[in-house]
């Protein structure tokens, strides 16, 4: 147990096992296998991994949705069994849904309501958190009517009307086009400005990188990876080395300068250039097959 | 699975619970007759699966309509079998509700008995054996129906109907028409049973008879049928003069006087 | 912004959303077709005796409106958690800080408010047509009377009485409030069945059957505690049958309340109570187990 600090960390979560039974007979799933990680206040903390490695189960038992085989999990200090630990965070789960009968602002109400807000103060949120996320103009249009894009950028709003000090994205950027994802990278580097703690997960390895402090990669529902982004990507005793329009003859130079005179020096790799964390991705996801 | 069987547990305990609670409240809402007594379960084959799934669901009254709305269409068809049957179904769903049994009875009573009497198809023998027993039908129906209602002024009263009108068995009609009175504290009904005892041929009953009608007479309900009913009592009975009433005194003081002479 | 642990605002939140829900599914069209059959059955069958007539209006009304009742308690509240499941505003509702008994409560309250609206409604829609049809049954019936000449104030008055007793009074409002209790009793009962259920169809089915047993329960009930079971099966089978069941015939007043008894205050009392007992029986089961519910 960390000694009572003055704030305890943003995210906690201990050992968390989730084992998904399936019926009678039917072997047992297990989604997520004894999984620790914190998220300190403040941090961006990115979570990937490849599909059905667990990051969303492991996003559900954080926000009480789902309740853990083992393990603990809490927000703020708070058990993610009591209610009240929902109180300081703002969830955008995967693919997100809300009532087709309402319209986008009637959509921000209700959730608005749900979390004790009322009145003025509440109307004037909603419509900001519209302005915010670019839905302006479908504040009258009925969800059934919504683009799959509209619909992650209405579940952003939701997640941010009540200005938590914790928001949980899931594949924030899921089907929003280029500018859109854009623009939600850029409300994130806002909430990093503005203290907000983020926990996000993303197949869209260059943004995590670009706005994360801390990334975790996970495999088969195990943590295989994590730490500082600097950290993970730097191999201490490696050196890239990346050149733009070299001609055949100067890489085949290189290499012979390398074998002739490098005194030990070996060459690792050599082709297109990726991004380091593409890299470290597939590397760490595939030797835990 | 905790949760699952502390669940399974409060559904069990609350089930347990409640029994003697339904219990009490059952008897209550039937006490006060609000709820009916269970259905006659005999009652599923005449009506059908259905019907009786549904009249079980709350729905009896509709299926008694249903059943009656059937009896009505018999009761054009001139099929009188299906008709009392139809009616005894009906009866049975609903045996609170008088007008079924009032109907019933009409039904068997008057127009079945009537029809079969003006049958000129059947045997004037057999029509007359038709009449009396669909006479004792509708008789029937309405004592059945006393058994439930013991306390309906509106089956007395059509009780005694049949008895005066179809049976001419006055002294039967005057107990209806009594009981009618003791419900609906109505005097009319009294008079009436007055009337009927005034019909028998015993001289005890011409005393009842004389009794409630002098009763109804000194209530000031002076129609001419009463005065004229106690003056032919009175000579039934051989009343001395003084006792009789003054219409009758002033009769036979001044014979050519307003008030028609009695014979 | 202080939380607390129970809201009364954020159940009516839940509530509002839920009764809008249904309406936009078009559940309230029945009350369309119930305005047809009331009006139908009030005017149908001219030819019978007028007692009868309200009789019948008052039957056929009151059986539409224990079928309407019924049928949205069972199927509205059987939709209702799958649907937002499957919808997955489920996640979006419980990751605010909303207690999972709030949200049942919440649905329940829907689906009551729907239901009562709609009862209400069909109430005036009947209390209307049958004030309507009593009047002109009793002006015809004067008529005839009068035509035939015995009109006499004794007739006059006993027509009045009869026909005021089928007619439209008070009580009748009672009847429709016993139907109500009735549906609500049904509705917590689906919203219970769903929260274990993992289909629609099974929590239709499963509250139709428990529904129907329901009505029964009288039967079994008094049969087991009266011993006349004597085989130990056959014992323990109705008595668990009475017990994880509930006695919908406690309500089945309307029946006699059509043929004119008057519903106490004591009896309305015991009434209310019984619904309570259930009502917060069924929640308190189904929020053990929907706690724990996996999404
Ligand atoms: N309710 C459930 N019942 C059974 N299995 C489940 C359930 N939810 C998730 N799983 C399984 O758990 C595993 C992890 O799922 P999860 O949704 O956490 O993956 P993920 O990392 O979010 O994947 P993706 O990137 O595709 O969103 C998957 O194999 C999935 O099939
Ligand atoms: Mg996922």
């Amino acid at each position: 147990m960390p000694e009572p600090a003055p704030s305890p960390p943003a995210v906690t979560v201990e050992n968390l096992t989730k084992v998904f039974k399936s019926g009678l007979g039917k072997q047992a799933f297990v989604a997520v296998r004894d999984l620790s990680l914190t998220v300190q206040p403040g941090e961006v903390y990115g979570l990937i991994g490849p599909n059905g490695s667990g990051k969303s189960t492991t996003m559900k038992a954080i926000l009480g949705l789902l309740s853990p085989t083992q393990g603990r999990t809490s927000i703020f200090g708070k058990s993610s069994t009591e209610v009240e630990s929902r109180r300081d965070v703002g969830f955008l789960p995967e693919n997100p849904y809300f009532y087709k009968h309402l319209n986008g602002l009637e959509t921000l109400m209700f959730y608005g309501r749900l979390c004790s807000m009322s009145g003025r103060d509440l109307k004037e949120k909603a419509r900001e958190m519209l302005v915010m996320t670019g839905l302006e103009d479908a504040a009258d249009r009925r969800v059934s009517g919504f683009s799959k894009g509209m619909l992650q950028r209405l579940g952003l709003a939701q997640a941010l009307l009540h200005q938590p000090r914790l928001i949980v994205l899931d594949e924030p950027t899921a089907g929003v086009d280029p500018a859109g994802s854009r623009k939600i990278r850029d409300l994130i580097m806002g909430f990093k400005e503005r203290g907000i703690t983020v926990l996000v997960t993303s197949h869209l390895l260059e943004q995590i990188q670009e706005v994360c402090d801390r990334v975790g990669i996970m495999a088969h529902g195990r943590m295989v990876r994590e730490g500082r982004l600097e950290d993970l990507i730097a191999v201490e005793n490696e050196t890239e080395l990346v050149l733009a329009d070299a001609s055949p003859e100067l890489l085949a130079q290189i290499k012979t300068l390398i074998e002739t005179q490098g005194g030990g020096a070996k060459l690792v790799r050599s082709g297109h250039s990726r991004t380091t964390l593409e890299r470290l991705f597939l590397e760490a996801t595939e030797e835990t097959k | 699975m905790k949760r699952h069987l502390q669940a399974l547990v409060v559904l069990l305990l609350l089930g347990s619970v409640k029994l003697p609670l339904e219990e009490s409240v059952t008897q209550h809402l039937r006490a006060a007759k609000l709820l009916s007594k269970p259905i006659d379960l005999g009652i599923r084959e005449s009506v059908g699966q259905m019907s009786f799934a549904a009249a079980l669901g709350g729905l009896r009254s509709l299926i008694a309509s249903i059943t009656y709305l059937r009896a009505y269409r018999a009761w054009e068809n001139i099929e009188w079998a299906k008709v009392d049957s139809l009616f005894q179904i009906t009866t049975r769903l609903q045996p609170r509700y008088q007008n079924y049994w009032d109907e019933a009875s009409w039904h068997m009573a008057y127009n079945a008995a009537s029809s079969y009497l003006y049958n000129e198809d059947i045997e004037p023998m057999v029509r007359g054996k038709f009449y009396a027993d669909y006479i004792q039908r509708g008789i029937d129906i309405l004592n059945e129906g006393l058994r439930f209602l013991p306390d309906d002024a509106r089956l007395w009263n059509a009780l005694a109907e049949i008895y005066d009108r179809r049976v001419h068995d006055p002294k039967k009609a005057a107990e209806c028409y009594l009981e009618v009175h003791r419900i609906s504290h109505n005097d009319r009904y009294a008079r009436f049973a007055g009337y009927q005892y005034a019909q028998t041929s015993d001289p005890e009953l011409w005393q009842k008879a004389y009794t409630l009608l002098k009763t109804a007479y000194y209530k000031k309900q002076r129609q001419p049928s009463v005065i004229e009913q106690i003056k032919n009592l009175e000579d039934k009975l051989k009343l001395p003069l003084m006792q009789r009433i003054p219409e009758k005194r002033q009769a036979l003081e001044q014979p050519q006087g307003m008030i028609r002479p009695t014979q | 912004m202080k939380y607390s642990s129970f809201s009364p605002a954020r159940i009516w939140t839940l509530a509002s959303a839920t009764v809008t829900q249904l309406v936009r599914m078009k559940i309230l069209a029945f009350l369309l077709v119930f305005c047809v059959i009331v009006v139908g059955a009030g005017f149908a069958f001219p030819v019978m005796n007028p007692e009868q007539q309200l009789k019948l209006l008052k039957d056929v009304s009151f059986g539409a409106l224990q079928i309407f009742s019924i049928v949205i308690a069972i199927v509205a509240t059987s939709l209702l958690l799958p649907r937002d499941l499957e919808d997955r505003t489920l996640y979006t509702i419980l990751s605010k800080p909303v207690p999972r008994f709030e949200y049942l409560l919440g649905k329940l309250l829907g689906v009551l408010v729907l239901i009562g609206v709609g009862l209400i409604l069909m109430d005036i829609a009947f209390s209307a047509v049958l004030w309507l049809r009593q009047t002109m049954v009793l002006a015809q019936s004067i008529g005839a009377l009068k035509q035939e000449g015995v009109a006499t104030p004794e007739a006059v008055a006993q027509l009045n009485e009869f026909v005021g007793k089928q007619g439209l009074t008070w009580n009748v409002h009672f009847g429709v409030l016993a139907i109500f209790l009735k549906a609500s009793v049904i509705a917590a009962l689906a919203l219970m069945i769903s929260c274990f259920s993992t289909s629609t169809l099974f929590t239709v089915v499963i509250t139709f059957c428990v529904t129907i047993i329901g009505h029964g329960q009288s039967l079994i009930r008094e049969y087991f505690l009266q011993g006349h079971f004597s085989n130990v099966i056959e014992k323990l089978l109705s008595a668990l049958l009475a017990i994880v069941t509930p006695d919908l015939g406690v309500f089945d007043v309307v029946d006699n309340v059509i043929n004119g008894e008057l519903v106490s205050s004591a009896s309305i009392g015991l009434m209310l109570g019984t619904t309570a007992l259930y009502l917060v029986g069924y929640s308190v089961v189904s929020h053990l187990l929907f706690v724990e519910k996996e999404l």
